[in-house]
């Protein structure tokens, strides 16, 4: 049981990474979560180091000839052959939420609080896109790259553009979770900014209300389709970002 | 059972396993001809025990118990005595910094040289939790099998080896946020 007033230790957030927490305690955890902000940043950056540490942690490869002698020694009767066991890593959607850079989102509990906080959040997921260097898990400038690998990591789908507005480029694309709903995160540079782009499932009853604001410099773009939700967070012009969002809108729509 | 679906069944279940149980024998000996000793007296000392396995059972973690096991009675484990055991107290009182800056929970994750040396600085018996977790992918219940620990324990090391790693790399970037 967590209380309100007490923030996660660190076993707690690394059993919650892992998948380990017990469904209860992970309830439990995602209510504080939506109320603290510090804790739902000490998830990301867990998750964030689990990824790179797994990432730096590869296997040692057997070296051919001593996987030739071990494949004999358990199967005496067979014909000895070369080697070409790599190791490959399955990537579950279990082991692939180490992967994901994670947005928790603090959404209050106050629904005209909701959009305030969500952008607060988001804007917070995309400083850290910036600052941490990393790469994202699709390094593609290709739609043809970048939109399989999303497949059946996600449940839902969507379509890049054919073109994108002039100076714009698609750098990748990332898992992630929004409001605890699994999110792509599409990245983009628009002439020498970058811009965040997280589509997720648009909800039955979710209403559409602001398409723009700005925060500290960074402009949140919302634009809705009939089965998608989808946020630009970049420092780049407001025209341009919504030229680009205008794209992505019309991607979606059956031609 | 009839021995020969024994341990074709046997086989069937090793074969895929060898890239995991030779880079894990590696991890721990730090030398190819002392891993591929290991596997293969793992790989005899588990036909051995075969029956003694119970299906239902993970049988990666069975079998990882048997090479650690394996590994822990060589001469290199040994000699290098690398058995030392932490406090394995569960640090109950480990509520972290209340009012921690965002920056505080930005690492350069980047820096794949300094992301190996934190790793490689590792108490020994971290790094083997944090394999065995992330790379292998076992479930806490499946590494308390392998190491012979308590659960608890498991979840302990876990946190203290992540936390040691953060310390360190959020120490590396210093100011430059
Ligand atoms: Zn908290």
């Amino acid at each position: 049981m967590i209380q309100e007033s007490q923030h996660l230790r660190s076993d707690q957030v690394s059993a919650y990474i892992d998948g380990e927490l017990s469904s209860n305690e992970a309830q439990d955890l995602r209510q504080h979560l939506a109320t603290c902000h510090s804790c739902a940043l000490r998830i990301v950056s867990a998750m964030q180091l689990k990824a790179a540490t797994t990432r730096v942690s590869e296997r040692v490869v057997v070296p051919p000839e001593a996987l030739s002698r071990l494949t004999a020694q358990l199967r005496p009767e067979a014909p000895k052959r070369p080697a070409r066991v790599y190791p490959i890593r399955s990537w579950a959607w279990g082991a692939l939420a180490a992967s994901l850079i994670v947005v928790v989102s603090l959404i209050g509990w106050r629904e005209t609080r909701q959009s305030n906080s969500l952008s607060a959040e988001l804007l917070d997921q995309h400083l850290a896109v910036l600052s941490s260097g990393s790469s994202p898990e699709v390094v593609s400038s290709d739609r043809h790259t970048v939109k399989p690998w999303f497949q059946g990591k996600l449940p839902f789908s969507f379509n890049l553009p054919n073109a994108l507005p002039a100076g714009t480029t698609l750098d990748g694309g990332d898992l992630t979770f929004v409001h605890g709903r699994p999110a792509a995160l599409l990245l983009f540079t628009i002439g020498k900014h970058r811009a965040s782009v997280f589509l997720t499932q648009r909800s039955a009853n979710e209403s559409a209300p602001v398409s723009l604001e700005t925060q500290s410099g960074f402009t949140i773009h919302y634009a809705y389709t009939h089965d998608l939700r989808m946020i630009a967070v970049s420092d780049v012009n407001p025209a341009d970002l919504d030229l680009l969002m205008t794209a992505l809108v019309e991607a979606q729509s059956p031609r | 059972m009839p021995a020969s679906n024994g341990s074709a069944r046997f086989e069937q279940l090793v074969l895929p396993l060898l890239p995991s149980l030779y880079s894990h024998a590696f991890w721990l000996s730090r030398s190819h001809e002392e891993a591929e000793d290991v596997v293969q007296e793992t790989i005899s000392k588990a036909l051995r025990a075969f029956d003694s396995f119970q299906s239902g059972t993970n049988f990666k973690a069975w079998i990882f118990r048997i090479l650690r096991n394996t590994f822990l009675t060589s001469r290199t484990a040994i000699a290098a005595s690398r058995t030392v055991f932490l406090e394995d107290q569960v640090d109950l009182l480990d509520v972290s910094d209340p009012s921690p800056t965002p920056e505080d929970h930005l690492l350069r994750l980047d820096n794949h040289a300094a992301l190996t040396e934190a790793l490689e600085s590792l108490h020994p018996q971290l790094r083997e939790v944090l394999l065995l977790c992330e790379v292998e992918e076992l479930k806490y219940k499946e590494i308390a099998m392998v190491l012979d620990i308590p659960i608890g324990t498991v979840m302990s090391r876990i946190s203290r080896a992540r936390r040691t790693l953060h310390e360190q790399l959020r120490q590396q970037v210093g100011g430059s946020l």
